[in-house]
């Protein structure tokens, strides 16, 4: 983040870039004018240029590869960028070729054209003739002086000197001097006198003087002056040589030079003319590769800034698609992207604020169902909820207590197959299976059936369940164990017949009791033997059933009034043994005992419980006979979390017929010729008083078996 | 990342291959300049004690190109630079140079007198030769050319002198530079010789 702070602007740095770029061209440009200072630059400003042109070339090279590589990685945006950047490529490549490709044909036909067989012979003989003209001057001198030789071979060697500077003066030379043989000067006149040395001939010179016995040739003198020197030999006795230096007239020189300059100057175009085009040719390339190549490392530059919100834009898009709504997107501009941006940025942040609010929706509903769940758990009646094809969908925890099936086996299912896996339980299923089929409305039944803990009543109701639309999505059924409510209503309603058969029936029994009794007494005397003995057994008859009539109301009484129990710490296993062995010396039936290991305690009141065991006891011995064997076992049980103490007790008798079984604890059912009926009810008083259950055992096929179950004391 | 700065690294690599190539011309001329015999050669050089100061003699034998001849002769004039440099020894430390001087020559064709001009640039002096051989041969001896004074030499340290030639390409015209770079036609210039100072 730092290095981005102190990164200048890229659009600064192209500016930069472009500016120095330019002013290379332009440096280079000016370095083609031959006069220009910049000429001696040229060489390296054509290598800095086309290393400028290596480096951009790089440069969009390493774009060109990183966008291949984007592409074949399928990077998003990559394939826009490449659209961009052909698009401006070729945009920007067809008029510059088209103007490069004309430039190059004005710019070698303008070379060529330059040229001509015309102007080139114009040359040459402009050339010839002032070499002509130089030349015709030459002979003249060349012949003047030969001439005026003549008058110095007569000349005595005195007067040479005086001679020299005549011929001089008539010659028009500005220099003449004599040299002897050896190179020696003679004689020497000059009209600069100030010129003392005379201008001496060189070595080539006196050899071509020597081989042909005279010399001429002009040669520059000083920068732009042209001397004729002709050496001639003088034919006296030693051969001598005179040496005259003519200047050619400033005009002509002037001409010649100008002459000779152009000449040269087009000689040197002709033969450059290769070298020309190809310069030119090669300025012009480099000029045109470098702008394009800068003009594309730009428009990459430019297109990767244009596209990078689209890329965000698009890396966004997909982080929102796979469900990451955090999306914030830096805004770089305040053009039409940077509003798509900033729009984008707003859109997130309205679904990650819907999507937060649909979580917090749903954690709210989750709450509010765990909540009910909870609540229906907690429930004593049972529920359950079916669906359309009456499998089941939802069952609370009391729905499994009432009917005894593990959680798993119940949801997913139809009762209809429960029923399969749980026989005993078909007749309450096919029951509510039935009702929830047929009805159409709030419904309510009492269903009897026998369940593992005996007979069990339920109070079913039931709803079918609609939707908003009115169709039918379910059911649903709520069902209380009323078992215990039914019998509690019965044995109160017992209870009260009982109350009132004693009270309305006890009371006139004592007065038939004794006018019996009066009678005998009154009248034994009086009577017949015959009749007093009638009377005495007629009145023994009155006495014996008032007094059975009155045990019967004692019991009727017993069973209606509320016990009143004493609370006490009860051995079972050694009550049992107590009971027991009343009845071990009594009778020859087999008892076989069977206890668990440890102490099998209960709360209660002894002789209540002593009174259940007697009960039970004299029934097994009435049901087996003289023979029999009775069974007796405890046991300590868990249910529910409590510990319970089972005394189970079987005898091998004539057992319960199946339609008794239901209502055997009842006050008066008996099995038996004699007897209340109020024995088991009692029993089952007393039991349910103490917080315990009795019922009959139904799967035992031999005899007839009881199981009782009493709250374990706890220590 | 990695994968890409290696990429980026061969990159460069090959752009610098590209450009070797590109010189590869200028690299091999002296092969091309051995087999078609042209170039300047210095054949002997000595640097002798006259009174107070070193002088330099030496003899350079000048081989024109074929192209550069046809320059020539087309009135291109051609530069030639002697460098002459004197280096004092030291082994710990890159060679001091206590003299470096030099001599500079013009050479151009006249087509007017059809004879060719060698110019000392330093001393301004002209001479005028018919025959290129003759322009070439007056350029070729150097005689006495005062170089240092003898106080600037110390006994006991080592020196060493050092001539060379070049054509100066870039005061061809304009035109004939970047070909004079390409072309190993033009590349006339001598190697340093180099010898010790003694005395």
């Amino acid at each position: 983040m730092a290095f981005d702070k102190i990164k200048p602007p890229v659009s600064l740095s192209i500016l930069v870039l472009f500016g120095l770029i330019l002013l290379l061209l332009q440096l280079m440009s000016s370095a083609t004018q031959e006069s220009s200072e910049l000429s001696a630059m040229y060489s390296w400003l054509l290598l800095v240029n086309a290393l400028g042109s290596v480096v951009l070339l790089g440069l969009v090279g390493a774009n060109i590869y990183s966008l291949a590589r984007q592409l074949k990685k399928r990077e998003a945006g990559s394939r826009l960028t490449t659209r961009m950047v052909s698009l401006f490529v070729v945009l920007a490549l067809a008029p510059a070729v088209i103007v490069f490709y004309f430039s190059m044909q004005f710019l070698h036909q303008g070379i060529d054209s330059w040229f001509n067989v015309e102007i080139d012979r114009a040359m040459e003989d402009a050339l010839e003739l002032s070499q002509a003209s130089l030349d015709q001057r030459m002979r003249w001198h060349l012949r003047q002086i030969q001439q005026l030789t003549g008058r110095l071979v007569d000349s005595p060697e005195t007067l040479v000197t005086l001679e020299m500077e005549n011929l001089r003066e008539l010659s028009g030379a500005s220099e003449m001097t004599l040299f002897s043989r050896q190179g020696r000067i003679i004689a020497s006149s000059s009209i600069n006198p100030s010129d003392i040395l005379p201008s001496l001939p060189d070595d080539h010179t006196w050899l071509q003087l020597r081989q042909n016995s005279e010399f001429v040739a002009v040669a520059p003198v000083r920068e732009d002056e042209l001397m004729i020197r002709v050496i001639v030999t003088v034919k006296t006795r030693e051969p001598q040589y005179l040496q005259a230096l003519y200047p050619v007239p400033i005009r002509i020189a002037d001409l010649a030079d100008s002459v000779e300059f152009a000449f040269v100057r087009y000689q040197e175009m002709n033969f450059l003319r290769n070298s020309l085009k190809l310069s030119f040719s090669l300025a012009l390339s480099l000029v045109l590769l470098m702008s394009l190549l800068a003009a594309i490392w730009v428009a990459f530059i430019s297109i990767r800034n244009i596209i990078a919100p689209v890329k965000a834009l698009v890396k966004g898009t997909q982080a929102v698609a796979s469900g990451h709504y955090d999306q914030d997107l830096p805004v770089t501009a305040q053009d039409d992207l940077g509003f798509l941006v900033e729009s984008f940025n707003e859109m997130t942040h309205r679904i990650a604020r819907a999507s937060d609010e649909t979580r917090m929706a749903g954690i709210e509903v989750e709450n509010q169902r765990a909540y009910l769940e909870t609540i229906l758990a907690n429930l004593t009646a049972g529920v359950i909820s079916f669906d359309t094809v009456y499998k089941i969908r939802t069952a609370n925890q009391a729905a499994y207590r009432i009917f005894h099936v593990h959680v798993n086996q119940f949801v997913g299912r139809t009762l209809l197959e429960l029923v399969q896996s749980y026989a005993e339980l078909a007749e309450p299923l096919k029951s509510i299976q039935r009702l929830l089929e047929q009805a159409d409305d709030i419904w309510q039944q009492r269903i009897a059936f026998l369940g593992p803990n005996g007979r069990q009543e339920l109070l079913c109701r039931g709803t079918p369940l609609f939707s908003q639309e009115g169709h039918r999505v379910g059911a649903v059924v709520v069902f209380d164990d009323v078992t215990d409510l039914i019998q509690a209503q019965k044995n109160a309603a017992w209870g009260e017949v009982a109350r009132r058969l004693a009270h309305e029936i006890k009371n006139p029994l004592t007065p038939i009791q004794l006018s019996a009794e009066r009678l005998q007494h009154k009248l034994a005397d009086k009577l017949t033997a015959g009749d007093a003995d009638m009377l005495q057994r007629s009145t023994a008859t009155i006495v014996q059933q008032v007094e059975a009539m009155k045990e019967m109301v004692d019991d009727f009484s017993e069973y209606a009034k509320p016990s009143k129990k004493q609370t006490l710490d009860i051995d079972l296993p050694r009550l049992v043994q107590e009971v027991l062995a009343l009845y071990v010396l009594k009778s020859g039936v087999k008892f076989k005992a069977d206890y668990d290991k440890g102490l099998l305690m209960i709360k209660g009141d002894p002789v209540s419980i002593r009174q259940v065991l007697h009960n039970l006891i004299k029934n097994a011995l009435e049901a087996s006979g003289a023979q029999g064997l009775i069974e007796i076992s405890l046991h300590r049980v868990q249910k529910n979390n409590t510990d319970f103490i089972e005394i189970a007790l079987y005898d091998d008798g004539s057992g319960i017929k199946d339609e008794q079984i239901e209502r055997i604890f009842e006050p008066y059912v008996t099995t038996k010729s004699r007897g209340t009926g109020l024995g088991l009810a009692i029993v089952k008083k007393i039991i349910e008083e103490h917080g315990g259950a009795i019922w009959v055992d139904t799967s035992r096929k031999v005899g007839a078996g009881f199981i009782i179950q009493l709250p374990a004391c706890n220590f | 990342m990695r994968a890409s700065v290696g990429n980026k690294t061969s990159l460069c690599y090959a752009l610098l291959c590209c450009f070797l190539i590109g010189l590869m011309p200028a690299i091999s001329h002296a092969d091309t300049r051995a087999v078609e015999g042209f170039g300047v050669v210095v054949k002997n050089a000595e640097l002798t004690l006259q009174g107070d100061s070193y002088a330099l003699s030496a003899e350079i034998d000048y081989r024109l190109s074929a192209r550069a001849k046809e320059a020539l002769q087309n009135g291109v004039p051609l530069y030639w630079d002697m460098h002459i440099k004197v280096l004092q020894r030291r082994d710990y430390f890159w060679d001091k140079t206590l003299v470096n001087t030099g001599i500079r020559y013009r050479i151009q064709y006249h087509a007017l007198l059809n004879m060719y001009r060698v110019r000392n640039e330093g001393a301004g002096d002209v001479t005028n030769f018919s025959t290129l051989s003759a322009a070439l041969d007056s350029m070729s001896t150097i005689r006495d050319f005062r170089v240092m004074d003898k106080a600037i030499y110390a006994p006991g340290e080592r020196y060493a002198v050092g001539i060379k030639v070049t054509l100066d390409r870039d005061a061809l015209p304009l035109p004939l530079r970047p070909v004079a770079y390409i072309n190993p036609q033009w590349y006339l210039s001598s190697d340093w010789t180099l010898w010790p100072l003694t005395k």
